[in-house]
């Protein structure tokens, strides 16, 4: 077989020296409304080599978000080499500009960005970065954090990744990717079959299952010592689940004891503490951001439901009661509601507050799985099979602008957000 | 870049380890290398207009970010118990969508599976719990185990000793074919036989 695949490390170093000039934090959209008006903002493409490159991959970042209204550049009066002047924008409607330069040797990069406010007539960030050539769409997505964080005040997702499983002729693997779907790379992990990669809280750790030998087993991929160590394995089926907040704690679903159950495990001490009982399945269990309770899925009922339940196993409630088949739930960063796959006919992305109420539904097309929230909350990613091949998609928590981002052509199932 | 970092993790309690393969890498953090202050943008060809001028009184430390991605796994491999499987001796049982109960009508197979194994008493039994693909995937594999269980336990009544019986889930991971028929889905859900003639231990 080779000796796997190598996935290469990727270390972005990225210097970069601010200026910032912001009095005070000024909030231009406020994220929190529910439907504020879209930002308009004119990005030029930066002058100098790669410029147009880094600004298309800004633009697309700052689209999806959904906030701001981009202007085409062909409606841009000013010239970039000139100084910034509001009144060249202010009759356009523009509110936000981006302007800035790219110089490098042959294989450093170095940009400066201004994004300036229209209305103020001032600049609210002036920055320069310093990248390796071979970073430009993450030293790109740097930029738009930066641009998002000072129009709205919120730390934005654009460095992010999905970690996923990516079936190429039958062999699976766990693949890491960029938000947007680039640089989708197969780690080494050697494993035919592999299921439901998480990440940890710090983001330096997945966990996911395996099946090796016969028997289902929890592993554990470390990217800080690049190992994958076995954590749990015994018999009957252990499937991978969620880290506790301080990411000492996994809970998960097991069948030692006869059916799959909830149970806790301990990594540092591998003490582990039964949750659940009863005869039917209790499986996918998602610990809640404080890490105070934990939903799962269980078939008590009659059907595949969602329950909440205290993290020490009591207080055991049933959330969803539409419809015959509820599963893979999982928990917005803020505890304030849960991403679950609802079966409509077909499966279908559906969101819920814990206490039940407010449900939605926010697909409509193929089948749809497996869903988890971006770190901002902002977000959903899931797999669905509706262009044939199962892919990974992301939409924001509305339903909107979904689009598959995997590469085509690879099966895609299991999307994990990762924390930062 | 790469390094052979030998020896990995040594499989823990369980199975034997037949083979470790390892493969490392050295990771990185280049972490550290402050850079020097900061210098103001030369040349400044986008200029705020003078008044305006960056107060320098914000500036910051010169940020340095570091992303950590990934690098070659060590990974631990566990090679597959190469027991000999012998398959098609029995049936599948199938089941019905989200269901894992054994119908009755597979009573008099049951017997028969019983019976051979009263009378080959060094073969190990292992049954394979699948799932058609419309379930998702962490819940297909619990209910592949559930259907796994319920054929076992029907099974230990009829008085197979419970530890010649093997349970694996595949859930929706091993589809027998792929169209997306009742007939294929069908098919797909089922309790599969496979004869390890060698009793594992």
């Amino acid at each position: 077989m080779g000796k796997g695949i190598v996935f290469m490390l990727l270390l972005l170093t990225i210097y970069y020296s601010l200026f910032t000039i912001s009095a005070e934090a000024k909030v231009y959209i406020d994220i929190t409304a529910p439907s504020s008006k879209k930002l308009p903002i004119a990005i030029y493409d930066l002058q100098g080599p790669l410029g147009r490159e880094i600004s298309e991959i800004i633009r697309e970042d700052l689209i999806f978000t959904g906030l701001f209204m981009y202007i085409d550049k062909s409606s841009y009066i000013e010239d970039q080499q000139k100084a910034f002047n509001p009144q060249n924008w202010t009759p356009l409607g523009i509110e936000a500009v981006v302007k800035g330069s790219v110089s490098g040797g042959e294989r450093t990069l170095k940009v400066t960005v201004n994004l300036y406010d229209t209305m103020e007539a001032k600049p609210v960030l002036s920055k320069q970065y310093q990248s390796d050539k071979d970073l430009l769409r993450q030293l790109a997505h740097n930029i738009s954090n930066d641009i998002y964080q000072s129009l709205t005040g919120a730390p934005g997702v654009f460095r992010t990744r999905i970690a996923f499983v990516g079936d190429a002729e039958g062999d699976k693997g766990i693949y890491i990717m960029d938000w947007d779907g680039q640089r989708a790379k197969k780690t080494s992990v050697k494993s035919k079959l592999v299921l439901a990669p998480h990440w940890s809280p710090d983001g330096s750790q997945l966990i996911y299952s395996s099946e090796r030998g016969r028997q289902w087993g929890l592993y554990l991929l470390d990217f800080l010592k690049m190992t994958e160590k076995m954590v749990f394995v015994s018999k009957g089926t252990n499937m991978a689940g969620d880290f506790f907040p301080q990411g000492d704690k996994v809970a998960f679903s097991s069948s030692k004891e006869g059916t799959p159950d909830i149970f806790t495990l301990s990594l540092k001490d591998r003490s582990f503490k039964k949750l659940t009982s009863t005869y039917g399945i209790e499986v996918s269990p998602a610990v809640s951001p404080d890490g105070s309770s934990i939903v799962f899925v269980s078939d008590r009922g009659g059907s595949p439901q969602i329950y909440h339940m205290r993290s020490d196993g009591s207080d055991v409630r049933r959330v969803t009661f539409e419809g015959s088949y509820n599963t893979s739930p999982s928990w917005s960063p803020k505890g304030d509601r849960i991403v679950f796959s609802c079966r409509r006919g077909k499966n279908q992305i559906c969101t819920v507050k814990p206490d039940g109420s407010e449900l939605s539904q926010l697909t409509d097309q193929g089948n749809n799985e497996d869903p988890s929230f971006s770190p901002d909350g902002r977000y959903i990613t899931f797999s669905s099979d509706r262009d044939k091949i199962k892919g990974i998609y992301i939409m924001r928590t509305n339903g909107e602008a979904q689009k598959r981002v995997s590469p085509k052509g690879l099966r895609a199932t299991g999307p994990r957000w990762s924390p930062n | 870049m790469k390094k052979f970092v030998a020896e990995a993790v040594k499989s823990n309690r369980v199975l034997s380890v037949l083979t470790l393969t390892v493969i490392a890498l050295s990771f990185m953090l280049v972490a550290g290398c402050q850079q020097r202050a900061a210098t103001r943008p030369e040349g400044a060809a986008v200029t705020p207009s003078a008044k305006e001028q960056p107060q320098p009184a914000q500036q910051k430390e010169p940020e340095k970010i570091t992303e950590q991605k990934a690098g070659d796994v060590t990974s631990e491999e566990v090679a597959s118990i190469s027991a000999e499987g012998k398959e098609g001796m029995f049936e599948d049982v199938l089941f019905d969508f989200d269901k894992y109960d054994v119908k009755e009508s597979y009573k008099a197979e049951m017997q028969s599976v019983a019976s051979w194994m009263s009378k080959n008493s060094s073969a190990t039994l292992s049954i394979e719990g699948h799932c058609d693909d419309r379930g998702t995937n962490e819940y297909n594999l619990a209910l592949g185990d559930r259907r796994a269980k319920s054929v076992k336990d029907l099974l230990i009544s009829l008085g197979v000793p419970s530890s010649r019986i093997q349970t694996i889930s595949y859930g929706e991971e091993k589809p027998l074919c792929t169209d997306q028929s009742e007939e294929c889905w069908a098919k797909n859900r089922r309790a599969h036989f496979v004869i390890l003639m060698k009793a594992g231990k």
